[in-house]
């Protein structure tokens, strides 16, 4: 079951093996939220993502416990009552780039692009619809994007005196260094 | 009658004190200290590989959440978004290697391609990559 998971990615490795891919296991993907006691904000420094340039599609995979916080009772606190990441331990992103003739890989500059896809968080998915950057720098991508989803949409619960002081909405920034994956 | 109410009295501020003094202490808990934890396993990053493409629900199962010390070569010295730093240890296998992220690290110019190293770390699971975070530099061997 857990080897399913994997196989939106290497489904994108393998088919069209002349497609040009790009890679990283070094993504990044943080969300923040404000609240009046504490800012709530952890980061993942270990998401694994493709990124297929000739169609535009894009795949995310990151694990629940590999986003850290700053206080561990926080981190423990995430991982064991909001996310239960024993059960639910991977969340995915599966989308297109939408406006992909708008951007030229192969000369530097910065563009911008609209992605759709669906999140999956907690076995939860949603539609996203958002914009971001890629930056093309010498061969390598750099993609970042912002968006904002409410913890209702994945089933999380948040206890009622905690939830009024949350905002609604997190928000989620992502920043992937993409390097081309070497062509078979 | 007035002991009475000082000595409530005492005892309530007692424990609303003790209760303050505790939500402080549990909420500023920091992480384990990986360079002076325990280990549950110590292991070198082939076979902490091996143990994850064999079975990765016993192996899940086995080492999620624990302290492992692993000893290995370090094939790439990535930085991260908020100053941290991604190593990844070679293993058997070409596609697959063990990611250790640490935390604001105080010099990084230590971690080299291609030197061997011992790291402390938790691990997280395995995605492409057995990842392991919150890890310390234990030993750097040449």
């Amino acid at each position: 079951m857990k080897r399913l998971t994997l196989l939106p990615i290497l489904l994108v490795v393998v088919t069209a093996a002349n497609a040009q891919k790009y890679m990283t296991k070094n993504g990044f993907i943080g969300f923040f939220s404000h609240t009046p006691m504490e800012d709530i904000k952890g980061d993942n420094n270990q998401v694994a993502a493709v990124l297929d340039i000739t169609s535009g599609e894009m795949v995310f995979q990151a694990l629940i416990k590999s986003f850290h916080f700053d206080q561990a009772l926080m981190e423990e606190h995430f991982n064991e009552n909001y996310m239960e990441s024993d059960k639910f331990p991977k969340s995915s992103f599966k989308g297109k780039i939408t406006n992909l003739s708008a951007i030229n890989f192969s000369k530097n500059g910065i563009y911008d692009v609209m992605i759709d896809g669906d999140l999956t968080i907690r076995d939860a998915t949603n539609k996203i619809s958002t914009k971001g950057k890629i930056e093309v720098q010498n061969g390598e991508l750099i993609a970042t994007s912002k968006f904002n989803i409410s913890p209702e949409d994945y089933k999380i619960n948040i206890p009622g005196v905690v939830r009024e002081k949350i905002n609604k909405e997190m928000e989620v920034t992502v920043s992937m260094k993409y390097s081309p994956l070497a062509s078979k | 009658m007035k002991t009475y109410i000082k000595i409530a009295l005492f005892i309530v501020t007692f424990i609303a004190l003790s209760a303050i003094l505790a939500a402080l202490y549990m909420f500023n808990l920091k992480h384990t200290d990986m360079a002076k934890a325990k280990p549950d396993f110590v292991i070198t990053a082939s076979l902490l590989q091996k143990d994850f493409e064999t079975d990765e629900t016993a192996a899940s199962t086995k080492y999620i959440n624990k302290i492992l010390e692993v000893t290995g070569k370090i094939t790439l010295v990535k930085p991260g978004e908020n100053n941290i730093l991604s190593i990844s240890l070679a293993t058997g296998s070409e596609m697959t290697s063990i990611i250790c992220t640490f935390p604001a690290i105080s010099d990084p110019s230590k971690l080299k391609d291609g030197k061997d190293i011992t790291i402390r770390g938790e691990c997280s699971g395995f995605l492409m990559d057995v990842l392991l975070n919150n890890c310390a530099v234990i030993t750097e061997l040449k």
